[in-house]
């Protein structure tokens, strides 16, 4: 049985006096557990600033986000992530100091991070294990050619699939991915959609943010879709494709097309 | 009665004289984005070049001042071009580290050329009014009128004329400013000529009723950090306000206080606002 | 010049005050926190130190604590003092980011600082207190100047081994990462607070420890031993070693002491020689600094070998 993993309550995010998300009610949706949802919308119509809201970058205005039944009001980002919430951002965001093998291995959650286990050394032992999963999600992603190398030599696609990767060994119940074939060499969006299949597969929740709707369409079994922060319509990409506010204010060209 | 009222008289010609030295801080904060600890030595510089000046080469005290102002002006602006400009892309926290070794070489400077002692101006001794028993000096009013006037001659220059509207837009977003068509050099130049002569401005002042010695740069540095603080990092007009808040808080509390702590109130200013209200007077977020 | 007197110095000094360029390292290069307030730390170490090992007050002493315990019990409680003080600056402050926090750690030194210099009963002001304790070298068979450079040195290894420890670990792992992108690092559950507040805390008990042993050499701490020239110096030599690898920034700090001591060990004439030789230094000083922040020579020489 399936149950909302992810409710969203009246929703309202302002910057000065711009609205960014929500209109009067604010926006509201829930998201079922394992279901694979895609977030659709023209730029601006506040997607990102949805993802933000949800992983707690950003304090809602009014509103609030529910996750498995927590409500994450006053909830900080770390803990919300702790809680089983993984992320990517719209422009990638990287370690730049680190290794690519690094980058993955940040994600973990290691027992070399509190202090204690630090000066006594005790860490060690659980290293090897972590090395081995942050190498196989490089795999995953196609970059275990990559391992050693600093980031600064990936590409921008490169450093989206490392993103996911990193997210890939957290082991995350729900998935928030903002755009990721933007930039990513067709080969790997292959690769990606593999992935993400898997991971619905698995039993994962997803909710993915994505212009490439034919990509999007072909796996989702939801989509939501915003207009100027306001939920404009929601239901299986069938329904969206046929939903006439949809054609007229988003799909329009491309249905013409 | 008399005694506080007396400390909050000179509260306020202390304040007048913070205005002055925090200003150009803040306008160099506001424009290039980064706190120059070296500010306060344009103080010093200036301070000593009207004490050289005039006790020295024998001028009267109006024209060594006056040279000493442009001077530590152009001083400014040559700094400006030589240290800080190469170096921008590095960011705030690199300028400001390179402001303090900056304020070494002046430091180092001054100490060389002047020495150690403690100096005065050769001036006519002031003269002291009193107004409902409350004791303040010719030289005291100067200050207090001059930072009235450069109040507002600093608004009429920010809004009236080209070079401070182009500030004013560079201030608020560079990017933006250098797609408009404002030339961001010769903006970045004004500022720093616009800013260390009002750092030259504070330091004749300073000289006219203070004794000079090679530290002073120092113990102004903090106070002029209270008072930008105060005021919101790179605001301007609220200076003006967060100034006399910290002159009168600093010389007040000698009353309750033993002397001694004068300096610490100018701390507990910058800790407070910055734990409670890190936007400080203004209001602008710190983005 | 006596160059073994010469050596001794430079060795104890600079392994002194590389043990705070180490830890600020910690804070800064890796923490991503600017503290400017770094002598506050020394400060507590010492006066904990002075103040635990003193007699207790008599005659014109104004001070009001003096327990006369053993130097090593002074040792443990300087580094006891500079972790609270680190607690307490530390917790209200790491929120801030950049220069605010840099503000706020100086203006926490500076209330510290005029604390000490007015509040008499602490340490008598002023004035400070002399003739601090120091443990005897010649139980073990060493003159003082050989002991305490020892101990100097030992001081050193010991802070760069802990630092070392830290960094190479998956918590240095997750510092590097925090300093690097904040929100990056949240989105992967890193408590950012907790990591900056711990390094924060962690890195001020060497800088106690190196106070302590900065008082039993000097046998005095007094208020105008510990003003913001000493945040600034290590600041320096921080900079001059190429803010990155512990062996770059105790490298950095040697240079530093040894310029300076060997200015310092010049003979002059008259005293305003030796005046204007102190001004070409403190210019030196910051030239040197300025130029090096400009062209970064050591930083990009430590990145060709970086070390993990």
């Amino acid at each position: 049985m399936s149950s909302d993993l992810l409710v969203v309550e009246n929703l309202r995010k302002q910057f000065g006096g711009l609205k960014a998300v929500g209109g009067d009610d604010g926006l509201s949706f829930s998201v079922k557990e394992g279901s694979f949802v895609g977030l659709i919308g023209p730029n601006g119509a506040g997607k990102s600033t949805t993802f933000n809201l949800i992983s707690g970058v950003l304090e809602p205005t009014a509103g609030r986000v529910v996750l498995a039944g927590t409500d994450l009001a006053n909830v900080r980002s770390s803990d919300i992530a702790s809680l089983g919430l993984g992320r990517t951002f719209q422009t990638p965001r990287a370690f730049m100091s680190l290794s690519v093998l690094d980058n993955v291995l940040v994600g973990a959650k290691s027992s070399g991070e509190n202090l204690r286990s630090v000066l006594l050394g005790g860490w060690r032992s659980s290293e090897p294990a972590l090395i081995e999963k942050a190498k196989a999600a490089l795999t995953r992603v196609g970059l275990e050619d990559r391992v050693t190398e600093t980031v600064s030599n990936l590409s921008g696609g490169e450093l989206r699939m490392l993103e996911v990767a990193r997210q890939l060994i957290r082991d995350p119940k729900i998935l928030l991915l903002d755009e990721p074939t933007a930039g990513v060499d067709p080969s790997l969006q292959g690769k990606l959609s593999k992935i993400l299949t898997d991971l619905h597969k698995e039993g994962r929740t997803l909710i993915v943010v994505e212009h490439n709707l034919h990509f999007l369409f072909s796996i989702a079994d939801q989509i939501i879709v915003l207009q100027q922060g306001e939920l404009l319509s929601s239901g299986t990409p069938q329904e969206i494709k046929t939903d006439p506010k949809v054609v007229a204010a988003y799909l329009g060209d491309e249905h013409a097309a | 009665m008399t005694l506080i009222a007396q400390y909050f008289v000179t509260g306020i010609v202390t304040g007048c004289f913070l205005i002055l030295a925090t200003i150009g801080f803040s306008l160099t904060r506001r424009v290039e984005g980064f706190l120059n600890i070296a500010h306060a030595e344009m103080l010093g510089v200036s301070a000593f070049i009207a004490w050289g000046l005039n006790t020295q080469a024998g001028w009267p005290f109006l024209p060594a001042a006056i040279v000493a102002i442009v001077a530590t002006a152009f001083l400014g602006l040559f700094i400006g071009r030589l240290v800080y400009d190469p170096i921008r892309n590095l960011g705030p926290a690199v300028l400001l580290i390179s402001s303090v070794g900056v304020a070494y070489v002046i430091g180092g400077a001054i100490d060389g050329i002047v020495g150690t002692g403690i100096r005065s101006l050769d001036i006519p001794l002031a003269t002291t009014y009193k107004f409902l028993g409350v004791r303040i000096t010719d030289y005291q009013m100067i200050v207090v009128g001059l930072a009235a006037l450069t109040g507002i001659s600093l608004a009429l220059f920010l809004n009236k004329t080209k070079t401070g509207l182009a500030i004013r837009a560079m201030a608020d977003n560079p990017a933006l400013a250098a797609s408009r068509g404002i030339d961001v050099q010769k903006t970045s130049r004004a500022t720093w000529l616009v800013a260390s002569g009002l750092a030259g401005l504070a330091g004749v002042m300073l000289a006219m009723i203070a004794t000079l010695s090679t530290d002073i740069a120092f113990h102004q540095i903090l106070q002029i950090l209270a008072v930008a603080i105060l005021a919101g990092l790179g605001s301007l007009y609220s200076v003006l306000l967060s100034g006399l808040i910290v002159g009168v808080a600093m010389d007040m509390s000698v009353y309750f206080i033993p002397a001694g702590y004068r300096p610490l109130i100018a701390f507990a200013v910058v800790i407070v606002v910055l734990l409670v209200r890190p936007e400080g007077l203004s209001g602008r977020s710190k983005s | 010049m006596n160059f073994e007197q010469l050596f001794l110095t430079v060795l104890t000094y600079g392994c002194l005050f590389s043990v705070m360029t180490v830890c600020l390292n910690l804070q800064y290069a890796r923490g991503g926190m600017i503290n400017f307030g770094t002598v506050a730390y020394f400060a507590a170490g010492a006066y904990a130190y002075a103040i635990f090992t003193q007699e207790p007050p008599k005659g014109l002493d104004q001070y009001l604590f003096g327990f006369d315990a053993p130097w090593w019990i002074g040792f443990i409680a300087a580094g006891v003092a500079s972790l609270l003080f680190a607690i307490i600056t530390g917790w209200p402050t790491l929120r801030l980011r950049g220069e605010y926090l840099a503000l706020t750690t100086f203006a926490f030194a500076e209330v510290l600082h005029s604390f000490l210099l007015n509040e008499r009963r602490i340490g008598n002001g002023s004035v400070g207190l002399s003739n601090v304790d120091r443990p005897d070298f010649s139980a073990i068979g060493l003159s003082e100047n050989y002991g305490f450079m020892l101990s100097a040195v030992l001081l050193l290894i010991l802070t760069s081994l802990l630092c070392r420890r830290i960094l190479a670990s998956p918590y240095g792992r997750a510092v590097d990462a925090v300093r690097d992108d904040e929100v990056a690092a949240e989105a992967v559950g890193k408590d950012v607070h907790r990591l900056r507040f711990e390094i924060f805390v962690i890195s001020a008990v060497p800088i106690g420890f190196a106070g302590a042993l900065y008082a039993m050499i000097t046998t005095l701490v007094s208020p105008d031993l510990f003003t913001a020239e000493v945040t600034f110096f290590v600041w320096i030599a921080l900079v001059l070693g190429g803010e990155h690898t512990i062996k770059g920034v105790i490298l950095g700090t040697l240079a530093l002491v040894t310029f300076e001591e060997v200015v310092r060990s010049l003979h002059f004439e008259t005293v305003r020689a030796a005046e204007i030789a102190a001004s070409v230094e403190y210019m030196m000083t910051g030239l040197i600094f300025v130029m090096i922040l400009r062209w970064q020579p050591f930083t990009r020489f430590a990145k060709k070998g970086a070390t993990p």
